[in-house]
């Protein structure tokens, strides 16, 4: 027995010990909820909306969002020049920027991590983007011929010395090849490829972000049997990362929690409000809610449980003020195989456009809004969400119209022949059983039986649910292994084509292997034109091509983002304390950190 | 005893290879690709194709021979002779996170497998004292009320899922009482809940069993004479009873203890513990090979030496016991 006793005391010493030495980082000023941990903190990998968040309040671009108005700021760059032709971009950078370690934020430090992103080695998703500056996209293919050619040498000249020279070659090459001149430390002249309206709004975007060339540099190798450069992520570890925003990470452990503190050399410290700032990532929905009600986190990002109604329910009714629905910049649509046959060889009748517009007449969206999400969104009958980039004009698109999509139907070729029900085409063969392709989330599921019945109901159309693991479900939507899915689409920038180009023919996120000469042209059109208003008003005619004749997609609602925070202030207008001041409502809903604090006790309006 | 304890060593890599070999066959077939984003953007194809090839994703038999020689250590040897061979980061390196691209495997490891041992032994631990103590309880008078309301507890404690008992505990304490956090992770009271959480079913099932032993103990003929010569019952029943009865407890502790650490995936998400159950499933639906590679292995690898240990402890326990 005392033997026994000796084990019991030994491992509860040891879990006693792990427990003391494991001590948590004091509250911080602010904490905020993210359902998942950063994926990367490099600004040139970055493709998720937490890491996004992360990068507005510890890196610096050129130019900053106003996130407000979307009208561009300066940052790094007090002014800008731009040219008649609207092709060169001169930026005018202030001399008081500075990284984390004190040195200053140069030209250089910009062009560096543009090339990164430029180059195939870095597997930036955002590679395309840098398309826009001249010769990025040759650049591109230069760099991905020099590795193809090197792996085809001999074993025995793939050293580290020729890998090297290789890469040396790619940093000349750079310099000849991409419209990106750094003219001294402070001025840098950036060449376009043709007009881009947006590209400002680019570069306020974190891909466009420098970063440090000496912190980033003593990670990097370079690998001798492929010639490629090896990213090693090392360097954006708390005590090694070097940033130029107005935080800096101090900690960061693994699911657990992600601390900013002021970083001391940014050159304007009333920027940010709150000292120190902790993001802790909750995967659990119902356990982050938890964390919200019982005071662990100040702000919760993203509510997503399935009391949410009832939640926006006892709003309405006046009884809780700290559930908040803003409208995002994307769209929840499902998805149309275009391509000529399904997977299986068969026709596919979804090919022809008339079909896919009589289905989509056929849906009662407002119904679907209201009956089944039950969480506030604004039903969608274009793909852009209206109000939310200047100046642009978004089409009327098409509500529900049962009449003429039946004819729409029957001018296709389908109609009830043989009266049980079921449409066939003139060969006699019925409509095939249209599969929907989903993924876990409940509503996903309940969306489908939904518009299962107005189908049915409607044109005898049938069609069943299919749910698939995320990973099946995003390999099938690329080879188009699919007859609908369902899908969703967040913008990225202030432009119609971050929507737009999912419809371009080839273009890497049509999933839907859409193909239209038409559209393409009017693409083509935008592009070429200089004068904005006129490019908008394509723009807008591409989108009414796509949302009232084509329907390569079927729109159903605009996404909602829900937030759980203490308001600012009381009915009465009366400053909250543990309030949270500083969040944008504009559907872009781009969160900067460091706008954000709790009200104070005793604070004035 | 060295010989035995030597032998089971020496078996440790061959297990490991072939759980290996299993393990790699299995994640290779997952549907999908592993560096395609789920949702949202997809980067140029040839960025897809670059990284493929740069993880041999493209050729399996480089990459199971490429990686087995980075995890054993050879390729780590090799480096200190081949100035053109790549240098891996650690001795033993099981490879970069596909999902999180700023840790290795090795850091993920580190990160979360001490907070899911903690959490393990925890359990097990509270499983042990509450278990046993309502097994004698119930042992000490058959069929009485107190027995029966054991035996009730012990059977809600099998039958429900954690989430269920901890969506519950969770209601109860922080929300209700405002007694405990959620969310966080590093004091003492954080790490209370969850391993209550998790320690019911084994302690439902420690009860049974030390309940069961104790019955069978307690008519024996040793335990009559002790009670006959005088021994006071308190003495009798700690002393001569619960020693014997508590060894099929102590032969179900090993592999408990083994499950406990493993098996907290549940508990895991619904206390946002960060510890290393969610590999187990976030990285077979993420396809992130390295980590399904490497958290396997070093698992198979503890659960060898966890189960020679307690060889070693029962024959410490009860010399008549001997481990050959």
């Amino acid at each position: 027995m005392k033997k026994l006793l000796v084990i019991v005391l030994a491992i509860g010493a040891t879990l006693l010990g792990v427990a003391l030495t494991d001590r948590p980082l004091p509250r911080a000023d602010l904490t905020v909820l993210e359902i998942a941990d950063f994926n990367t903190l490099d600004p040139q990998r970055m493709s998720y909306l937490q890491d996004f968040r992360l990068a507005y309040g510890i890196y610096e671009g050129l130019v900053r969002w106003d996130n407000d108005t979307f009208e561009i700021d300066p940052a790094i760059a007090l002014s800008w020049d731009i040219s008649d032709d609207a092709l060169v971009y001169t930026f005018h950078m202030t001399d008081d920027a500075r990284w984390s370690n004190g040195a200053r934020v140069t030209a250089s430090d910009i062009a560096y991590a543009w090339q990164r992103a430029m180059m195939p080695d870095t597997a930036a998703d955002y590679a395309n983007l840098f398309f826009a500056i001249d010769g990025a996209l040759d650049y591109f293919e230069f760099r991905q011929n020099q590795l193809d050619e090197y792996s085809a040498r001999p074993a025995s000249e793939r050293t580290s010395a020729n890998a090297l020279s290789l890469r040396n070659e790619a940093n000349e090459r750079f310099k000849e090849m991409v419209g990106v001149t750094v003219v001294d430390d402070l001025t840098l002249v950036v060449r376009l490829a043709r007009p881009t309206a947006y590209f400002l709004d680019l570069v306020a975007f974190p891909p466009f972000y420098p970063v440090h060339r000496d912190t980033v540099e003593r990670y990097v190798t370079v690998d001798a049997s492929s010639g490629a450069i090896r990213q090693d992520h090392q360097w954006t570890k708390p005590g090694r990362i070097v940033c130029n925003g107005p935080y800096i990470p101090v900690h960061w452990k693994f699911k657990r929690e992600m601390r900013l503190a002021r970083n001391p050399q940014y050159r304007d410290p009333t920027l940010a409000k709150s000292d120190t700032i902790t993001i802790v990532p909750i995967e659990e929905e119902n356990t982050a809610v938890i964390a919200y009600k019982t005071g662990v986190v100040d702000w919760h990002s993203d509510v997503v449980t399935d009391y949410v109604p009832d939640m926006l329910d006892q709003k309405q009714r006046g009884e809780r003020e700290d559930i908040h629905v803003f409208q995002a910049f994307g769209t929840y649509f499902w998805n149309f195989n275009c391509t000529p046959r399904l997977s299986d060889g068969r026709p596919n009748p979804l090919r022809d456009a008339r079909v896919r517009r009589a289905l989509a007449l056929c849906v009662n969206k407002q119904a679907i809004v209201d009956k089944v999400k039950r969480t506030g969104e604004q039903v969608a009958s274009v793909l852009i969400p209206p109000g939310s980039i200047p100046g642009y004009e978004s089409p009327a698109g098409l509500g529900m119209d049962v009449p003429e999509a039946k004819r729409l139907f029957q001018e296709a070729g389908w109609e009830d022949r043989d009266g049980n029900g079921v449409p066939e085409n003139a060969l006699g063969e019925e409509f095939p059983v249209i599969e929907i392709l989903m993924t876990k989330l409940a509503y996903h599921k309940d969306v489908a039986l939904a518009v299962d019945q107005m189908w049915k109901s409607t044109l005898g159309v049938r069609s069943k649910v299919v749910i698939r693991e995320t990973k099946v479900y995003r390999d099938n939507l690329k080879r188009q292994d699919y007859m609908i899915a369902r899908g969703g689409w967040y913008g990225d920038y202030g432009d119609p084509l971050t929507f737009l180009d999912l419809h371009r023919t080839g273009d890497g996120n049509n999933d839907r292997g859409y193909s239209n000469a038409a559209y393409d042209t009017l693409l083509e059109r935008a592009d070429d034109e200089r004068d904005t208003a006129k490019r908008l008003v394509i723009l807008s005619e591409a989108e009414r091509m796509s949302v009232e004749e084509e329907f390569p997609i079927l729109p159903f609602w605009h996404y909602n983002y829900v937030y759980m925070y203490k308001p600012p202030t009381d009915a009465q207008g009366n400053p909250n304390p543990g309030g949270l001041r500083g969040i944008t409502t504009h559907p872009r809903l781009v969160q900067y950190l460091f706008e954000l604090e709790l009200v104070k006790q005793g604070d004035s309006q | 005893m060295t010989r035995f304890v030597l032998k089971r060593l020496a078996q440790l890599p061959l297990i490991l290879l072939v759980i290996y070999t299993v393990t790699f066959v299995l994640a290779w077939a997952l549907p999908g690709s592993a560096v395609i984003n789920d949702e949202g953007r997809q980067p140029p194809a040839a960025v897809l194709e670059a990284m493929e090839a740069q993880y041999d994703l493209d050729d399996p038999v480089a990459f199971y021979f490429g990686y087995l020689s980075r995890v054993s250590g050879a390729q780590w040897v090799i480096s200190k002779f081949d100035e053109d061979a790549a240098a891996p980061r650690y001795v033993f390196d099981f490879g970069p996170s596909f999902r999180y691209e700023d840790w290795t495997v090795n850091e993920l490891l580190a990160s979360t497998l001490p907070v899911s041992v903690t959490l393990g032994f925890g359990a097990i631990l509270i499983a042990t004292i509450v278990g046993v103590a309502s097994g004698v309880i119930g042992a000490v008078r058959p069929n009485s009320l107190l027995d029966h309301a054991t035996l009730a507890v012990a059977l809600i404690g099998i039958s429900l899922p954690s989430f269920v008992t901890g969506t519950v505990l969770l209601m109860v304490f922080p929300v209700l009482l405002g007694i405990g956090r959620v969310g966080t992770w590093g004091s003492a009271g954080d790490f209370v809940l969850p391993a209550v959480t998790l320690s019911l079913p084994f302690a439902a099932y420690i009860a049974r069993l030390t309940r069961l032993g104790m019955i069978d103990v307690l008519h024996s003929d040793y335990v009559r004479t002790a009670r006959a010569k005088g021994l006071p019952a308190r003495q009798v029943l700690m002393k001569h009873a619960l020693k014997n009865a508590f060894l099929p407890v102590l032969s179900y502790l090993g592999p408990a203890t083994a499950f406990a650490m493993t098996g907290s995936f549940v508990v895991e998400m619904v206390f946002n513990v960060p510890g290393v159950g969610q590999h187990f499933v976030n990285a077979v639906q993420n396809k992130d090979l390295f980590v399904i590679m490497g958290v396997t292995l070093v698992f198979a690898g503890m659960l060898v030496v966890f189960n020679l240990v307690v060889d070693v402890l029962y024959s410490w326990v009860d010399p008549r016991i001997e481990a050959t």
